[in-house]
């Protein structure tokens, strides 16, 4: 659990600093844009300001011309100027009220005022006695000129301080956000360093659990160990791939010269405490079966010991168990809620049946049922990781699909469990949702069956 | 030779703290770039050459340091002249005039003028209304 916290804290840690870098990313790009549209604003306020001193100029020179030629060309010229200037001047104006230039938007007013003064104490008269030379009006014109002279020099420098001001904070931007980048990225590499090494010791514990739970369960699960007279054949998966155990048990153990202990069972339950409950099942198993050979009596003990050993009631075992003649080929059997036992003759497949309830759930009696075996029949036992077995699409395969497959299997021990494991995958693509055990018994000919 | 050292000691000391004490150096006071008899030409420094000349230095201050509307009022005491006008250097006080072009003030320079309807009349303009012709 601390392992798991640990491993979504520290990803959530590595997320969220990558998270804020990209945000700040993104920021100071938006940020950026801001200050260049902003800068490329003053720029065009800038130039508009030029526009309008060419125009004030242009104003001048046609008031000139006319009044040394009299020409009305200039007049034209002089109020086409005059339009132009109001139009540039609304322009700016708006330019710099977008901004919030107040200042520069103020000495615009100013020089506004100014030219349309200028209009009215120099531009009319002249306008209206081109032939007068008028000392007065000249000097009043160089007044103006000078005046607005300044007022555009005062302009400028507006303008040029908001334009400096704005490369420097964009300086101070670009100086901040480097900063800030850099302090997530180095976060995120020391998180990205911290988190390998989670990982790393992670793996490194999983590792040494998996290989303690590997030789636990070499010491608890079975072998198929042989037995007179008979093939056997067994295989094992875990569905915790990782782990490589499970909660499924089988085991083949000779009682003596002529009698042999057949197990299979499936624990509610994964991992290593399902692990070690097998070894109990199949030590336990392997006591009573020493002292008692009816598979019903061995069960019901059983039952009696695990409900008394496991306190948690939520755990609970099927189990089948047989006891074999390796000469007469009898088989006695029992079955506490487990009912994937088979016996196939030639083709034919026939389910065994349970005999008496799950093991840890209630005190019920079992019972114990013999069947004679022939050489050549295959006695298969599997756990519900056969029969529960899933398609992709989620179908199971059940009982029906698991005897077919059964049917269709190898006539030899191994090769039949190891074809029912293949199978199996196929079907689920690798993926296996339970754990699968599977016990093959093939009494062989040559043995003298007496039955 | 103890002795000697400690009898010096006092005088080492004087001069080493006579290494960071520093006389301050005191402001020249401004200088005009034009002198009494220079000959010049009247050119204006903004964009109309023509220069207002002042019938006294202290209305070619106030012009230059008044409001737009002040500043209208003292028109009556200027006269225009061409640009081009030739005048002779009669007087000059230096950073007399506040200035709106530059950080520096303005020196005010008094003229005679050489040519023009003004000719032999003396006015005041200010130092970057004028040219040097001849020194």
């Amino acid at each position: 659990m601390a392992r798991v916290t640990g491993t979504l804290l520290l990803t959530a840690f590595l997320l969220i600093a990558l998270a804020f870098a990209v945000l700040g990313a993104f920021q100071t790009r938006e940020s950026m844009a801001r200050t260049f549209a902003r800068q490329s604003q003053i720029q065009a306020a800038q130039t508009e300001l030029e526009e309008l001193l060419r125009l004030q100029i242009d104003e001048e020179n046609s008031l000139r011309g006319y009044s040394l030629t009299h020409d009305s060309f200039y007049v034209e010229q002089y109020t086409a100027a005059a339009g132009e200037f109001d139009s540039r001047e609304r322009q700016l104006r708006q330019t710099l009220s977008s901004q919030g230039l107040i200042t520069a938007q103020r000495l615009v007013d100013q020089y506004a005022g100014l030219q349309a003064r200028w209009r009215a104490a120099v531009a009319k008269p002249v306008l209206a006695h081109p032939t007068q030379q008028l000392a007065e009006i000249d000097k009043r014109n160089k007044f103006f000129s000078d005046q607005e002279a300044g007022v555009v020099r005062t302009i400028r420098a507006e303008l040029a301080g908001q334009n400096d001001v704005l490369g420097r904070s964009t300086q101070a931007e670009l100086d901040r956000s480097s900063y800030v980048r850099a302090f997530w990225l180095l976060l995120f590499g020391l998180l990205a360093i911290l988190f390998n090494a989670f990982r790393s010791r992670l793996y490194r514990e999983l590792e040494e659990e998996r290989t303690t739970t590997e030789i636990l369960q070499r010491a608890f699960r079975s072998e198929a160990i042989p037995i007179p007279h008979c093939e056997v054949g067994g295989a094992y998966v875990s569905a915790s791939s990782h782990l490589a155990v499970g909660g499924d048990v089988y085991d083949v153990y000779r009682l003596s010269s002529n009698l042999a202990l057949l197990l299979i069972a499936d624990v509610s339950g994964k991992g290593v405490d399902a692990a070690v409950l097998t070894a109990f099942i199949k030590f336990t198993i392997r006591a009573i079966a020493l002292r008692r050979r009816d598979p019903a009596a061995i069960l019901s003990e059983f039952n009696t010991s695990f409900s008394q050993a496991v306190e948690n009631p939520y755990l609970f075992v099927s189990m089948w168990l047989g006891i074999l003649d390796t000469e007469t080929f009898v088989l006695r059997y029992a079955s506490a809620g487990h009912d994937s036992a088979f016996i196939r003759r030639s083709k034919n497949v026939q389910q065994l049946p349970v005999t008496g309830p799950i093991l840890g759930v209630m005190e019920e009696p079992f019972e114990t049922r013999q069947t004679n075996m022939q050489a050549g029949d295959l006695l298969v036992l599997t756990t519900d990781g056969l029969t529960e077995a899933r398609t992709r699409s989620g179908r199971q395969l059940l009982d029906a699909g698991a005897m077919d497959l059964i049917a269709k299997g190898s006539e030899h021990a191994q090769e039949l469990a190891d074809g029912l494991v293949t199978s199996v995958r196929a079907l689920s693509r690798n993926r296996l949702r339970d754990d699968l055990a599977i016990l093959v018994v093939r009494p062989l000919r040559g043995a003298a069956p007496d039955a | 030779m103890r002795k000697l050292a400690w009898a010096l000691l006092p005088l080492i000391l004087l001069a080493l703290a006579g290494t960071g004490h520093k006389t301050p150096v005191p402001t020249p006071p401004p200088q005009c770039e034009l002198h009494q008899g220079d000959r010049i030409v009247l050119y204006g420094s903004g964009d109309d050459p023509d220069v207002l000349a002042w019938d006294s230095r202290f209305r070619l201050r106030s012009y230059h340091a008044a409001p737009f509307d002040e500043a209208e009022q003292l028109l009556s005491h200027a006269v225009l002249e061409a640009a081009g006008t030739r005048a002779q250097v009669v007087a000059c006080v230096a950073g007399f005039v506040p200035s709106h072009s530059f950080e520096t003030p303005e020196d005010a320079v008094g003229i005679m003028i050489l040519s023009g309807p003004e000719k032999g009349i003396g006015k005041w303009v200010i130092g970057s209304d004028t040219r040097l012709r001849r020194r």
